[in-house]
């Protein structure tokens, strides 16, 4: 009655792990409808996902069970067991960008430098790598065919001839690689701590995520620079740490982060991104000279200049003032947050379709 | 998958494995060998050891949890034997096994397959992979028809229903359901309606009977109210209840009104999940059988030579037939040797009266008046006319649970249950042993409610069309979270309000609405009454 069919449950597993997908996709969404992107972890790595296991509800007793989820609508998630996902760093931010809709970053130097690999694609008659399921498939063919190969009487030698082996060829693939640099501008005058350093990390580490998974691991350089009156480079892990009380000049470190995309990358070749984060608070003269830089110096190599008011205050008015000539600048983007809901709706306007 | 044929050396082990089974007497049908490799056996198990089944998310989650634990080491991926009995029997061996263990696995098989012929519960039927297979079809025609989101959800009510599959049940449909379809009646049923018995008794006249019996015109008139109402229900349903039903999925798979799709899904369940209930009934005997005639062959295949590994084989077999304490029941150890112990007893004449009543314990330990019938056949015929319940009550005494240490306890997990120094009896540095007295009872006290709720349906017009469940009291209460969902799911089953009576509270799912209500308690022997008087068994 049987042929020599498999017994897979292939299909069954399958529409488990599509039903896992969906709950995926629900878990992600109420992470960014919350904005808690802290769930995503450290940079490049994969996550682990828990969720309530998902059991038949029946007629138990007491103590008895799981968390009765069987119908995918049950309640009682307390007492319950989990399931444990690990969850792909690539696939997280898959599914991020497509609940928030984000486009691909457009990349600059395409083509310039390339990314080789072999892949064993094909098949030949002659090479080093000696296919052996492909090769015993043909010699089996030829020996039925010869009648060397016949169980029903009792033969079972398979001779493997040279026209019988095929060999795994390298096919030589070429991917282009992107090289990016992300430059981090922070205001150590103001009161960085508290919620504020809270959200301020929160758009870092989803910037570094989102940078990392659109030119790939290794390809992107993030860089740290602070300013008060004069502007420095921090390292990554001081740029939350440092701080002063006294002046502030914001147009320091726009002038320095240009210096030094300038100066020390090939601007042909390179994606330059830098995303400032402070009050916004400006004295002097500091917006003209911050309009300045951006218009003559940013604007025309940078691929995306990003600058976020963090709980700004009645004397903001670094966005406003760049606003008379950025209101709806494909490259310079301007926001403001007050609140880890409006995290989202941040990342979506550095990031977004303008 | 591939057919024992496609390895020589184990179609002429399945040869002589089957010589032999047949030179010893049994009646086996035909069995059909197959040999997989590890992970299809995996999935076989998953599919309830049929080839095929449609796509659920259950099964993937199951073969996933299991591949990963296999995968991790926590598990491993060595099958002992699995078939599918029934005319013809499908049995599938593990690729990875040794020959030896193959044959071992084949005769186990035979044992199996002999059981499900003989057997009271009637097991065997023909063509059950088949019929399987069939029903397969349609119900992933049903997922065609009805749209993955809708059956899906249908299946997930399903599911919820299995545990409430009772077949073999006291009060299965046969005997809980009077119905205008010929269905049941074709079932063996032993069940004599009350009228009927009292009928058979009495040889005189009927007649004269009545005309001496003086019946009242209250009587009267509730004997032709209940006719009444009888005759409402059959012309309404179809059917109506006589006894309270435990077969709540039989019941729903014949009477609830659903589509072609859903029919579909649940004449799948049912017939996939009722052999279950076969098998926990008589799952002693059962593989006490199997393990029985495994050895008697094996041991004629070491005898010609046929396998080698004699000493691997005891080994294994000993492993398998490891005492456990009752709770755990090991049906192996339990089965083999009380059928070991049924022989001798049937060999040396001892079911007998003389025996019981014989006082002298030097003449009873050397009794031996055995007619020279052979005990095989006797066996044969407990196979033929009881299930565990009856096997352990009339044969397992306090000697031989001292003799199997059905009272021996590890110590560790002593500790773990919680077992009071006053049960200890005996103890050494390794064990514990507790009173083997209550030890029987306890084993007994399994097979009234196999460690899970007893649900009867008890009303099929509950408040106008609802299907009332009574949860039968044991003093344990049901798992509440549960209780909402369950009904939920039984709702979409039955397209009408749900309600479900547990100790003093009602619960009703009715248009996704889930309410409880306080109310008196009622015993199951008054809503036995009730019905059988054609009463309402409960009014809120």
């Amino acid at each position: 009655m049987f042929g020599e069919e498999k017994i897979s449950s292939n299909e069954s597993e399958g529409a488990f792990t599509e039903f896992v997908e969906e709950q995926l996709d629900e878990l992600i969404e109420n992470v960014v409808n919350e904005g808690d992107l802290t769930s995503i972890g450290d940079r490049g790595s994969d996550i682990i996902v828990e969720m309530d296991d998902i059991e038949v509800p029946t007629f138990v007793y007491e103590n008895e069970g799981g968390s009765g989820q069987g119908s995918g609508k049950g309640p009682g998630k307390e007492g319950g067991g989990k399931m444990r996902f690990s969850l792909p760093f690539n696939k997280l931010m898959e599914l991020i960008s497509s609940v928030l809709d984000l486009p691909n970053l457009t990349k600059e130097g395409k083509g310039k430098i390339k990314e080789v690999s072999y892949e064993f694609k094909t098949f030949g008659q002659v090479g080093v790598i000696l296919d052996k399921k492909r090769t015993f498939k043909r010699a089996l063919r030829t020996n039925l065919g010869m009648g060397t190969y016949n169980p029903q009487t009792g033969q079972y030698d398979v001779q493997i001839r040279r026209r019988d082996k095929r060999y795994k060829l390298p096919e030589r693939v070429e991917k282009p690689k992107f090289k990016a640099v992300v430059f981090y501008m922070g205001d150590i005058s103001y009161s960085t701590y508290g919620e504020r350093l809270e959200l301020e990390k929160r758009l870092v580490n989803f910037t570094q995520n989102w940078l990392d998974y659109n030119y790939g691991p290794g390809n992107v350089e993030h860089r740290f620079f602070v300013h008060d009156m004069d502007a420095y480079e921090v390292q990554a892990n001081d740029f939350y740490n440092v701080s002063n009380m006294g002046g502030t000049q914001a147009a320091a470190v726009f002038e320095l982060v240009f210096q030094v995309a300038f100066n020390e990358y090939d601007t042909t070749g390179t994606n330059f991104y830098a995303f400032y984060f402070g009050d916004g608070e400006l004295f002097d003269d500091d917006a003209r000279r911050i309009l300045e830089t951006l218009e003559e110096s940013m604007r025309p190599l940078f691929n995306r200049v990003g600058i976020v008011e963090v709980q700004p205050g009645r004397l903001s008015l670094l966005n406003r003032q760049v606003a008379t000539r950025f209101s709806r600048d494909p490259v310079v983007r301007l926001s403001e947050i007050n609140d880890k809901r409006e995290t989202i709706d941040v990342i979506k306007t550095l990031f977004g379709v303008q | 998958m591939r057919t024992v044929k496609t390895d020589p050396e184990l179609y002429r082990l399945e040869q002589r494995v089957l010589h032999h089974a047949k030179a010893m007497g049994r009646s086996l049908p035909e069995i059909r060998f197959f040999i997989l490799d590890s992970w299809e056996f995996l999935s076989l198990l998953e599919k309830y050891v049929y080839p095929v089944s449609p796509i659920n998310i259950w099964e993937g989650k199951r073969v996933i949890t299991k591949k990963h634990r296999v995968e991790s080491g926590q598990e491993s991926s060595l099958y002992y034997e699995v078939v599918q009995t029934g005319n013809p029997s499908y049995a599938y061996l593990n690729a990875t096994n040794s020959p030896m263990m193959q044959a071992s696995v084949m005769a186990h098989v035979c044992g199996h397959c002999e059981f499900s012929e003989l057997n009271v519960l009637e097991d065997s039927n023909s063509d059950r992979t088949e019929y399987v297979m069939y029903l397969v079809k349609k119900a992933n025609a049903a997922r065609q028809q009805m749209g993955d989101k809708v059956f899906l959800q249908y299946w997930n009510a399903c599911e919820s229903l299995v545990p409430l599959l009772s077949p073999h049940s006291q009060f299965n449909l046969a005997r809980s359901i009077s119905s205008d379809s010929l269905q049941h009646h074709q079932e063996h049923d032993t069940y004599v309606p009350e009228d009927a018995k009292s009928d058979l008794m009495q040889p005189f006249s009927h007649t004269m009977n009545r005309l001496l019996q003086s019946e009242t015109a209250e009587g009267a008139w509730k004997k032709e109210m209940r006719k009444k109402i009888y005759q409402e229900a059959m012309s309404r349903h179809g059917y109506t209840l006589k006894a309270p039903c435990q077969d709540v999925m039989g019941f729903l798979c014949n009477y609830a009104s659903v589509s072609k799709g859903e029919k579909a899904i649940l004449n799948y369940m049912t017939t996939v999940h009722a052999t279950h209930d076969f098998v926990i009934r008589t799952q002693i005997m059962n593989e006490g059988w199997a393990m029985y005639w495994e050895k008697k062959i094996m041991l004629e295949l070491f005898k010609e030579k046929a396998v080698k590994g004699i000493i691997d084989y005891a080994k294994v077999f000993s492993g398998v037939c490891y005492p456990r304490p009752y709770y755990m029941r090991n049906p192996y150890h339990l089965g083999f040797y009380m059928w070991n112990h049924i022989e001798e007893l049937y060999r040396d004449g001892k079911v007998c009266l003389e025996y019981l009543e014989e006082t002298d314990q030097k003449k009873k330990e050397n009794w031996n008046r055995g007619n020279g019938s052979d005990p095989v056949k006797a066996m044969e015929h407990l196979v033929g006319t009881i299930t565990d319940y009856d096997f352990l009550r009339r044969f397992l005494t306090v000697e031989l649970i001292e003799e199997f240490h059905l009272n021996r306890i590890n110590k560790r997990e002593a500790q773990q249950i919680g077992l009071s120094p006053e049960d200890v009896i005996k103890e050494d540095s390794y064990w514990v042993w507790i009173d083997p007295q209550p030890v029987k009872e306890e084993m007994l006290k399994f097979f009234t409610h196999f460690y899970r709720p007893r649900i009867y349906i008890i009303d099929t017009d509950f408040q106008d069309g609802g299907l009332l469940l009574y949860h039968r009291d044991d003093g344990r209460r049901l798992k509440k979270n549960w209780i909402k969902p369950t009904l939920k799911n039984l709702n979409l089953i039955w397209k009408g309000p749900v309600f479900l009576i547990s100790k003093n509270w009602l619960y009703s799912f009715s248009a996704n609405l889930f309410k409880e209500a306080v109310i008196t308690e009622v015993s199951f022997e008054q809503i036995q009454e009730k019905i059988s008087n054609s009463e309402q068994p409960f009014r809120f």
